[in-house]
């Protein structure tokens, strides 16, 4: 069997596609035999889509990339799936090994290039390699913490002979528990005067939900959504969800003041921006993860949502949190009426989209957005990195799997990657794209004003784009939302993609301290 | 068609005559129900003058009578079923002043403003204070007719959470409108900061918030009574007020004026009085050219109900 054959033959055995890439000179001979192909109009569209679908679905998503430039144009995506504890194989072509030594065209060291985006990376040298890096790489995908892998294969390699073993291959068990450990997690409970509980994206990411609102019932602590969280961490409606947990340490320490015990089930402690507050000073903290980030308090290595399961069955109750009734939502949305305001739109949205998949990456809105939207299980995805452009692939991706997915973004991060539409409008898939108009990029305003004022004047931090024809452009059918937002109506109706632009309150939002 | 006017003798009456000689030039002014018989087909009057059968029984020729205002406690119905006239309020009278009032007596609470004043008065200069913002506080509003309307759109501004009870229930863009969320009147009664009535004197509605009203509030909560005192149960605000620590608002009383010697008038803190004046002004000419809204609907109330407007027919 020729190497392209055994990589195709591979990644049937493996059940993973379809394959997400913008091909090159370099992958064409490996592509001979894939006929589950989506094509992206840039590299970096490959990953964010494969990122997106791994999330949604739990298992191996697969990208392949155009080499050297290829590679590059992703890592920033890259390095958003390695945050996202995204299950995404990564493969490219690379040069023929004979031309190597000539540096030609196209050609580079590429496992240097990934070295610290990725988990496993590999470049094959001989066509056995083929089918076992790959199975191995798919495993590693998984092995927590989740996420990206690299194997590269070089042209001459694809022409080459070798059988297929059929080798055996099953996703790794996580099913760690250690009862000394919950029954220790028990005693610190029983001995606090006021835990808190955060729960962490790993719930979601494992299928917790279950285990994580079945122990907060037990044992009657507040619940708050681990800082930043990428995806969402409990269910919000439940009544012991006390909120977001804000990534400033001031933020936090306010949150946490009257709570001595954090116990903290699949998350970690992102903090942004840096602010001279210690990170929750004389409190006793606990991290129960799978991919533990060994940064504060102590740390067991564990399955959280079993770890929960565990512990709800000898936990004694500590109290009876019931999340007050927020009475301000309804009076903050009226007042922002006049000016279309976040709170005013997403209440509004709210109301049409309340069961949709939800992608965000409207910097500036995202705190409205979790707060009107909320919680569910695998019904909230964002970037953990940070970084721009990732939501319409990642959104386009989760679309192949679920036709009930909204994206809500600002005008800024659609412009990254606005390409991903022709891919949706090429393969129909049925997404949906809010997109908040502030005419420019809101959180860098924002964080002017708090830390540098008078930048957020600065010329270079406003645009004006016309999504609606760029949309068009690309084959999505587009309108702009009025005051009524009536057009969210127009939005939900049909299983095809459609972009609403609305053009809401420019004012800066405060957003940092 | 005769238009006799009764008016309290208080009132600025040569500044109305004069109103009311171009609205309605065929109206005739009396500051007393001290005749015999009077031959008019329409009767305007306020809330100031009792309508009862013997007034009535002196007006042989009446088709309708016009009351100035939201409330019309102060006419015989059944005196006025009888003769089969037509009787008529103006539910959007005074909206604006008494939502503006009602907000008023609350700031007072909220921001301790007699204390302050006491104090001041007293040469003292009190370093910490327990002054609260309304920003925040739930509001509840018991009756969403004009005037609770105005009032939950002034509220909006101020930042309150603002809920209501009303046995007909908004639509619901009303609702989003202005900010509003609807609770039973026991769930208002139970979560409100803040709670002001605003329903109308009926059969049903005397003594409508009594001891077990009184009792589901929240300890220290405020309670504004602007729409009219028999309303509320006196007897069992006092004890609110002395056992709760209710914080109560009183516009409105059960005779007005009030029995100055009433416990309510004795007691040792938690009230704020005011002499159900926020409707009634002065100098009416002069808050008639003031773009005042409330004086327009009041003088032309008159008319548009003659012209078959009725916003209340029985």
């Amino acid at each position: 069997m020729k190497g392209y054959e055994l990589f195709a033959r591979t990644l049937n055995d493996l059940r993973i596609g379809p394959v997400f890439g913008n091909p090159g000179s370099t992958e064409i001979p490996m592509l001979r035999e894939i006929k589950d192909y989506v094509l992206t109009l840039h590299d970096s569209i490959s990953v964010g889509m494969a990122d997106g679908l791994a999330q949604y679905t739990g298992t191996p998503s697969i990208v392949n990339l155009h080499t050297l430039p290829g590679v590059a144009n992703s890592m920033a995506f890259i390095h958003t799936a390695r945050l996202n504890r995204s299950p995404v194989v990564i493969t490219s072509g690379q040069q023929d090994n004979r031309h190597v030594y000539y540096e030609p065209l196209l050609s580079h060291d590429l496992l240097s290039l990934v070295s610290d985006a990725v988990k496993y990376r590999y470049e094959v040298r001989n066509p056995e390699d083929i089918e076992r890096s790959l199975k191995r790489a798919a495993m590693k995908s998984l092995e927590p913490p989740m996420g990206p892998v690299f194997v590269s294969f070089p042209m001459d390699v694809m022409e080459e002979e070798a059988d297929y073993i059929g080798l055996a291959w099953k996703y790794p068990n996580t099913a760690l528990v250690d009862m000394a450990e919950v029954e220790y997690v028990a005693k610190c409970i029983e001995e606090a005067a006021s835990p808190a509980i955060i729960s962490g994206s790993e719930i979601d990411a494992y299928g917790s939900m279950d285990d994580a609102v079945n122990f907060a019932e037990k044992v009657g602590c507040p619940v708050y959504a681990e800082p930043l969280s990428s995806r969402a961490c409990f269910r919000s409606g439940n009544h012991r969800f006390a909120g977001d947990i804000l990534p400033a340490t001031t933020a936090m320490n306010m949150i946490l003041m009257k709570n001595d015990l954090i116990l903290n089930f699949g998350g970690d402690f992102t903090i942004y921006p840096y602010l001279q507050s210690p990170l929750l000073p004389g409190k006793k903290v606990i991290t129960i993860s799978l991919s533990p980030s060994f940064k504060y308090g102590e740390f067991i290595t564990s399955h959280p949502g079993l770890f929960m399961r565990e512990l709800t069955k000898i936990v004694k109750p500590k109290g009876d949190f019931r999340r007050p009734e927020d009475l301000s939502a309804g009076s903050v949305a009226a007042r922002e009426r006049r000016t279309l305001g976040m709170n005013y739109v997403l209440q509004k949205v709210r109301k049409k989209f309340h069961d949709y998949v939800i992608v965000d990456e409207a910097i500036s809105a995202s705190v409205a957005v979790r707060k009107n939207l909320g919680y569910r299980d695998r019904s909230y995805f964002t970037a953990k990195s940070g970084q721009l452009g990732w939501a319409t692939p990642a959104a386009a991706g989760i679309s192949m799997k679920n036709p009930r997915v909204l994206e809500i973004i600002g005008d800024g991060s659609m412009m990254y990657t606005v390409q991903t539409l022709w891919t949706v409008s090429q393969y129909n898939l049925p997404l949906k794209i809010l997109v908040l108009d502030n005419q420019g990029y809101s959180i860098l305003k924002s964080f002017s004003t708090s830390f540098y004022p008078g930048v957020e004047k600065a010329p270079f931090l406003s645009f004006r784009t016309n999504i609606v024809k760029i949309s068009e452009a690309f084959g999505v059918e587009a309108r702009e939302g009025d005051e009524s937002l009536n057009e969210l109506d127009w939005l939900a109706e049909g299983e095809m993609a459609k972009v609403l632009v609305v053009h809401v309150d420019k004012s800066i939002p405060k957003l940092f301290f | 068609m005769k238009v006799l006017i009764i008016l309290p003798p208080f009132l600025p009456i040569d500044d109305i005559r004069e109103i009311i000689r171009q609205i309605l030039p065929d109206g005739e002014i009396s500051t007393s129900t001290d005749f015999t018989e009077h031959n008019a087909e329409v009767l305007v009057a306020t809330t100031f003058t009792r309508i009862d059968g013997n007034l009535i029984s002196k007006l042989p020729n009446l088709k309708m009578i016009q009351i100035s205002s939201t409330g019309y406690d102060n006419v015989d119905q059944d005196a006025v079923k009888s003769r089969k006239i037509m009787l008529c309020n103006i539910p959007v009278a005074n909206k604006e002043s008494v939502a503006e009032h009602v907000i008023t007596m609350a700031l007072a609470h909220l921001k301790n403003l007699i204390h302050f004043h006491n104090e001041i008065l007293k040469g003292n200069w009190p370093v910490l204070t327990n002054s609260m913002d309304l920003m925040g506080k739930t509001f509840g509003i018991i009756g969403m007719g004009a005037i609770g309307r105005k009032l939950a759109e002034r509220l909006l501004y101020f930042g309150a959470n603002t809920v209501y009870y009303d046995p007909v229930r908004l639509p619901e863009e009303d609702e989003e409108i202005l900010g509003l969320k609807f609770y039973s009147m026991n769930e208002l009664l139970a979560k409100s900061d803040i709670i002001s009535l605003h329903v109308p004197l009926t059969p049903e509605t005397k003594n409508f918030i009594a001891e077990k009203q009184f009792n589901t509030m929240k300890d220290g909560s405020i309670f504004i009574n602007t729409s009219r005192g028999e309303v509320v149960d006196e007897a069992a605000m006092i004890k609110a007020i002395k056992t709760k620590g209710i914080r109560a608002g009183i516009d409105v009383y059960s005779q007005e004026p009030p029995d100055f010697s009433s416990e309510l008038f004795r007691l040792d803190n938690g009230y704020f009085f005011t002499a159900h004046s926020r409707g009634h002004h002065g100098k009416p000419a002069e808050v008639y050219n003031g773009n005042s809204r409330q004086c327009d609907e009041i003088c032309a109330g008159t008319p548009a109900s003659l012209q078959g407007a009725m916003i209340e027919r029985l």
